[in-house]
């Protein structure tokens, strides 16, 4: 106590002196850690490798991926999918393919290389000492796709400098430059024969002799109905994936909607459409029969499709994340894909059964990679602050780190860790990955123990305090904040837990994501319908509570009538009432007009005893006073007694709004297309209730939430008057 | 000699069964003030009510300012001469009764501007004029809540004079208040009394009835029990019931 002004220059115990010394500590490895990551040293959390494009062999036994982290993967499916990693890009690699002699598998680079390696020198010589035989160069600007044709004479690439190159692969010469053109972007593709080259133009497909460059056929679609300019039979959106069938008569395309097409090459005709992905089409592929189509999309997704007639024939679910690459398997049976969640997998395609999995690296998705680094150099430089903050015995930084070792764990920290549950890999593996993030839980729990231990707590509380009273109020409002803190921190927790659990079945974000929109859209009818239902209650219910109010016989009847009959029938059967059973005595109404009038009239009626209450509790004093003014009992009704009334009844109105809005949920049973209605459609047909329930939950949540705070700032405002 | 501005004949009250007023007549003149007093129950606000029909009488008659309404009567003429009595009787009450939901100002105005149909800022003007005089212009947007209760009743004062009422009447103005609120009311009520208002007190404020007062009624049982000029009836009562009433109260 006696140092209680010296301390204000520097923390007195020694307890606050470790506090300091563990918070910087903490901060000053973080950083280092960020740092050396950004610099590319090795010491990094366990995350995969994104692939970003898989081929199979010609032969059949070998799998290979381009990777983020600038290694071709080479698996071996006869030796138990051995794995070769091939190092040269200096970059992420965006494309592999093979060819049918030799054989040779080409690679193409964000650092604008195309490598050529020699398989059979690669797989006697061992795991890791692959070298490529050749390389190609025409610029330093990434490239994006690559296409060869089945002997591997000719080579097309396209690169993000907008131009498709033709190379002829003996000479190492390019042959054919067309472009640049800043719509072509994402995809490129030979015919098997040699002949034409086709790229992405926006939403459609140019296609060219790839010998002499000459402009051929151009793949635009066409509406169904040219006149009324209905349904488009064509791509919407940007071309994102083009091949060619094995005989080159059909060229297929996926694009960023979602849907993939097949053309008729010889024609320059749309042949079939099929729909389904949920997210952007990464790849497409013919088998090896051209009967079907594989296509991966940014849903997590490979479909499989009956080429003639474009009909669905398959889908495969599995990939963590956007699925980048298929390829036909190794048999009639098998596909391949690959994802960004650094897996490549192996499926039968009769039961779509996963047979086979293969990590790049086994870790965290590389989202995880790259939170851990953000939260660690953030953490770091304000954990430096706020240990500065701390030798000053600031308040600030005690309640600051409390809140950053409190709340960001849980997202940096226990959220990847809970994430590993999902993968589907084995404990071992799971600790394996996870350790570093559980040591660290470790640490940051015990510090924020740390932080709130008393010895450390109070000197923080009130660092200048002149008085008891001062310290012990300070005290009393760091108590609270801290309180605060952790319900909040539970809450998070909760939200997390609830989110690994619910991802562990398979909570499908992608679908979540896609059709968020269109379940929204229905959220503003049911603002509309809440807010005329309401509208429509708060008339009725003024006039009910006067005809309870009146001294009429009949007025009285009338209203005491209505509340009883209303309040002792389901406000469902009212619904029904209104929309199905009234058409029979000739009365139609439109849903949405059924469910305003059954909402309304509900409500109106529990309103009515609200009101009535509400009137009923302004005292005889205040009629009395407006009457000896000379005011009429309808002025003094209008003018005094109303607007008090009003005042009482806003919080119960207020919670009727808010329950009125959940219960305008009903009205989705007779067909009024609001949220629920939408959410339920949805899930019933993609058999993803859970997804759209939670999307429409949260909406009634967050917005009884919102309601709720208006409505305490408009009870403030209301009770203006009040204040004594 | 001019006209009585306040004329009762025979009025009788009843509460069901319960007999409150027997009878009484009363004739007040302009700028007459007279004080009522009496004990608990003797019907001294009922009979005040009465005089504006917030109570309807059972019997008799009320004139006021040469409208006149027979008891027990009714249908539209009734209820027009009823508000027009009121019109003419501003009143003034024990527990205030200001709308909590209206600014000082708001509740001044709001009785010309709906009844009489007087243009806003004309009735602003006058409010503003009348708060001055009871020393509050001040509180002009003060919600009635942030008053004090000496100034709620001036503000109530305030209200019942913007209608230009010919007669005022109040019903224990001053028991609600704490001893040290009642003399800023009291004052305003005699200032009141000397501009020449005509006036109806219910009040235990024995100075004031004796200051100002032109009359002294002292009420028991619903009846006229004493009625004299104060001096008279402080000083020298007639009846022992007064007396007893006097030496319970002074
Ligand atoms: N609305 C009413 N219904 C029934 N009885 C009533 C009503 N108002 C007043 N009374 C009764 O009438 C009698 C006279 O009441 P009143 O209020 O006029 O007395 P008062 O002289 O003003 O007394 P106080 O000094 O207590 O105000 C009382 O017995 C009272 O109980
Ligand atoms: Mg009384």
């Amino acid at each position: 106590m006696s140092t209680l002004r010296s301390s204000t220059l520097h923390p007195g115990s020694r307890a606050m002196r470790l506090l300091c010394l563990l918070v910087a500590l903490t901060a000053g490895l973080s950083l280092l850690y960020a740092v050396q990551y950004y610099l590319g040293s090795p010491l990094r959390l366990a995350v995969t490798s994104e692939i970003h494009d898989l081929a199979l062999s010609p032969t059949h036994h070998l799998v290979a991926a381009a990777a983020q982290d600038g290694m071709v993967r080479l698996w071996d499916m006869d030796a138990d999918w051995k794995m070769y990693t091939l190092t040269g890009h200096t970059g992420p690699v965006t494309s592999v393919a093979f060819d049918a002699s030799g054989p040779t598998l080409f690679s193409a680079g964000s650092d604008g290389k195309v490598y050529l390696w020699d398989i059979p020198t690669i797989l006697p010589a061992g795991p890791s000492n692959a070298q490529p035989v050749k390389a190609l160069e025409a610029s330093t600007s990434p490239l994006r796709d690559l296409s060869l044709t089945p002997d591997g004479s000719l080579l097309a690439t396209l690169g993000d400098d907008h131009i498709i190159r033709v190379w002829d692969v003996e000479t190492g010469e390019v042959i054919q430059t067309i472009g640049p053109n800043e719509h072509t972007r994402h995809a490129v593709a030979l015919s098997p024969d040699g002949t034409l080259v086709a790229a992405d133009d926006a939403n459609h497909i140019q296609m060219w002799d790839a010998h002499s460059g000459e402009p051929r056929q151009r793949l635009e679609g066409q509406w169904e109905n040219e006149e009324e300019q209905e349904n488009w039979l064509g791509h919407e959106k940007e071309v994102t994936a083009l091949a060619f069938s094995p005989d080159g008569a059909y060229l297929a395309s996926g694009s960023a909607e979602g849907t993939t097409l097949i053309w008729d090459v010889e024609q320059g005709q749309l042949a079939w459409e099929t729909k389904g992905h949920l997210g952007a089409v990464s790849e497409v592929a013919f088998d090896a029969s051209g009967e079907y189509l594989i296509s991966s999309g940014g849903d997590n997704m490979v479909r499989r499709w009956k080429v003639t007639g474009g009909k669905f024939a398959g889908l495969f679910k599995g990939h963590l994340g956007s699925v980048s690459g298929v390829a036909a398997g190794p048999d009639e049976n098998t596909i391949l894909s690959s994802g960004v969640d650094g897996s490549v997998r192996l499926w039968e395609v009769v039961n779509n059964q996963e047979l086979h999995l293969e990590w790049t690296k086994l870790g965290l998705m590389p989202i995880w990679g790259k939170v851990f680094v953000i939260w660690m150099l953030g953490s770091g430089l304000l954990g430096l602050l706020l240990a500065w903050g701390l030798w000053r015995v600031r308040t600030w930084s005690y309640l600051g780190s409390l809140a950053m070792y409190t709340i960001g764990p849980l997202f940096a920290v226990v959220l990847p860790m809970l994430e590993t549950i999902a993968y589907p890999i084995t404990w071992s593996t799971r600790l394996h990955i996870a350790w570093p993030l559980a040591c660290l839980f470790v640490w940051y729990y015990f510090l924020v123990l740390y932080l709130r231990n008393d010895a450390i707590a109070i000197p923080y509380q009130a660092p200048d305090a002149e008085s008891l009273a001062q310290r012990l109020m300070a005290a009393q409002q760091t108590r609270n904040i801290r309180q605060g803190l952790f319900v909040l921190a539970t809450w998070f927790l909760i939200f997390i837990l609830l989110f690994s659990v619910l991802r562990r079945f398979g909570l499908d974000i992608a679908f979540m994501r896609k059709w968020l929109p269109f379940i929204m859209g229905g959220a503003g009818l049911t603002m509309f319908v809440s807010a005329m239902a309401i509208l429509l209650a708060t008339v009725l219910a003024l006039v009910g509570a006067l005809g309870r109010l009146a001294k009429n016989p009949v007025i009285n009847g009338i209203s005491g009538f209505y509340v009883s009959l209303i309040r002792g029938t389901p406000l469902l059967v009212q619904i029904f009432i209104w929309f199905l059973a009234l058409p029979q005595i000739g009365i139609t109404l439109k849903p949405v007009t059924a469910g305003i009038l059954a909402l309304g009239v509900n409500y109106g009626a529990y309103m009515t005893e609200i009101f009535r209450a509400g009137i009923q509790a302004i005292g005889i004093g205040q009629y009395e006073a407006a009457h000896a003014l000379g005011m009429s009992s309808s002025q003094t009704f209008r003018r005094i007694v109303l607007p008090q009334a009003f005042r009482i009844v806003i919080p119960p109105i207020g919670n009727e709004f808010i329950a009125m809005m959940k219960d305008s949920a009903l009205v989705s049973m007779i067909t009024v297309q609001e949220l629920t209605f939408r959410a339920q459609k949805l899930g019933r047909q993609n058999f993803r209730n859970l997804e759209t329930f939670l999307i429409a939950a949260a909406f009634y949540w967050i917005l009884t939430i919102v309601f709720q705070f208006f409505q305490s700032k408009l009870e403030a405002y209301m009770a203006r008057g009040e204040r004594r | 000699m001019s006209e009585p501005i306040i004329k009762v004949r025979g009025l009788h009250k009843y509460f069901g069964p319960l007999h409150v007023i027997k009878g009484v007549d009363l004739d007040v003149m302009p700028q007459e003030v007279v004080v009522i007093i009496g004990p608990s129950g003797a019907g001294k606000s009922t009979f005040l009510r009465c005089l504006n029909f917030l109570e309807e009488p059972s019997a008799g008659t009320v004139e006021i300012d040469g409208v006149e309404i027979k008891a027990r009567e009714s249908g539209r003429e009734h209820r027009r001469l009823i508000q027009e009595i009121r019109q003419k009787a501003g009143m003034v009450f024990q527990q205030f009764n200001l709308f909590p939901h209206m600014t000082v100002l708001g509740n001044i105005i709001e009785a010309p501007i709906t009844v009489k149909k007087m243009p806003r800022d004309q009735a602003i003007a006058k409010a503003e004029e009348l708060l001055e005089w009871v020393g509050l212009l001040h509180k002009r947007d003060e919600y009635p809540s942030r008053l004090s209760g000496g100034q709620q009743q001036r503000v109530a004062i305030a209200r019942a004079l913007a209608m230009d009422p010919k007669i005022m009447l109040f019903d224990e103005p001053t028991s609600a208040l704490d001893p040290e609120l009642i003399g800023e009311v009291v004052e305003v009520m005699e200032r009141l009394a000397n501009e020449g208002m005509t006036m109806v007190v219910v009040t235990h404020e024995i100075h004031f009835a004796r200051d100002v007062a032109d009359r002294v009624i002292f009420m028991d049982e619903g009846v006229w029990a004493e009625m004299a000029p104060p001096e008279q009836i402080f000083t020298n009562p007639k009846e022992e019931r007064t007396r007893q009433f006097l030496a319970h109260i002074l």
